[in-house]
């Protein structure tokens, strides 16, 4: 994540400036004026995550489960996916997605807290990346792609691999 | 098709470019979905005297009305309904959605944006009654009042959505049970001693 920092991305989600999941600890090199905690409202988030791209910021959006991430659908497909065929062109939002398939070891979180709906988001969107990390090895070079790539990219990480 | 003296259309202006478009539409030369407006002339008038041309300014499927009084021109308009359709005009500064409320959080991020980068121009997000009763609106609006962001939220109450009575779908009731307790917590979110996370 300091790679991102240093390239002034904005981070914004839940547990981002305060302890509750995996991905928290991964935050520590991130300055805090660059963590925004925002409250449990995903779909919202991920519409805040279109309008700061298109007020200039570089976004990267954090939802610390894949199962919460289904919560922002509507933004996700309706907007994030279409806003650059539907304006035809004037306005093509990128933002960085996080996401975490949950581990199941050595605590099993649940049906609610382990989904995996990779192949779900990949049949739905045409034009944002889904790119699962399911190796320690394959973390560095996703996240160096995703913010060299001009559109959007939804990074799965793997729990269990934490 | 001309602008006004001050730069917008006025009422008469507004009123014959929706005509012309209902005839573009009749003549099938508009081949989308078509959302005119009427009778909200002198409210949004009256509104767009404080709109600023570098202020941002978020519609809905019907927006045409929006457009032309934040600067998109009348002619470029028209040729954008008979092309793209009507649902989803998009300009510098101008952004809708098709989607009931989509507009709104997306209208709340330019606005923390703006403020971030210390902007000094304004976001203007136009909704109508029933997006207003949506959960989106009342998470936009506590977080727009916490934060003091620079976004105004306008609803546009025509007492319908589609053809459904607003009020009427919700209720009219009022005074229903609800309930409200405050605690301290003793464990933390998760576990029963030091934070852990999963």
């Amino acid at each position: 994540m300091n790679m991102l920092a240093q390239c002034g991305y904005l981070f914004i989600g839940q547990s981002v400036l305060y302890p509750g999941n995996s991905i928290y600890g991964t935050m520590n090199d991130v300055p805090e004026e660059q963590r925004l905690e925002l409250p449990v409202m995903e779909d919202c988030q991920m519409g805040m995550s279109i309008g700061l791209s298109l007020a200039g910021q570089k976004v990267c959006s954090i939802f610390p489960r894949m199962d919460f991430l289904i919560i922002a659908m509507n933004q996700l497909v309706n907007h994030l996916d279409k806003i650059k065929d539907l304006s035809q062109g004037i306005y093509d939002p990128k933002v960085i997605i996080r996401t975490m398939v949950g581990a199941k070891k050595p605590l099993d979180a649940g049906l609610q807290h382990t989904g995996d709906y990779t192949n779900l988001l990949r049949a739905g969107l045409r034009n944002i990346d889904v790119v699962k990390l399911d190796s320690v090895s394959s973390v560095y070079p996703c996240y160096v792609e995703a913010m060299e790539r001009e559109r959007s990219t939804i990074l799965i990480e793997m729990g269990e691999l934490y | 098709m001309s602008f006004s003296q001050k730069g917008r259309m006025n009422k008469k202006e507004l009123i014959a470019f929706e005509n012309d478009v209902r005839e573009l539409f009749l003549d099938k030369r508009i081949r989308f979905p078509c959302h005119l407006s009427g009778g909200n002339e002198d409210a949004l008038l009256g509104l767009f005297e404080e709109v600023k041309p570098e202020d941002w300014v978020f519609s809905t499927h019907r927006n045409h009305y929006h457009a032309l009084l934040h600067g998109f021109g009348p002619d470029k308009l028209k040729e954008w309904l008979c092309t793209y359709g009507s649902m989803h005009v998009y300009g510098d500064g101008f952004f809708t959605s098709g989607i009931v409320g989509g507009i709104l959080p997306i209208a709340l991020g330019v606005a923390l944006g703006i403020k971030r980068n210390r902007g000094k121009n304004h976001v203007w997000c136009f909704i109508g009654d029933m997006a207003g009763y949506t959960g989106m609106f009342s998470e936009c609006l506590t977080y727009a009042e916490g934060h003091k962001l620079p976004i105004t939220f306008v609803v546009e109450d025509n007492s319908f959505s589609v053809n459904t009575p607003t009020k009427e779908a919700w209720g009219t009731g009022h005074g229903f049970d609800k309930r409200y307790y405050k605690y301290r917590r003793k464990y933390p979110h998760q576990g029963s001693g030091d934070w852990v996370v999963f």
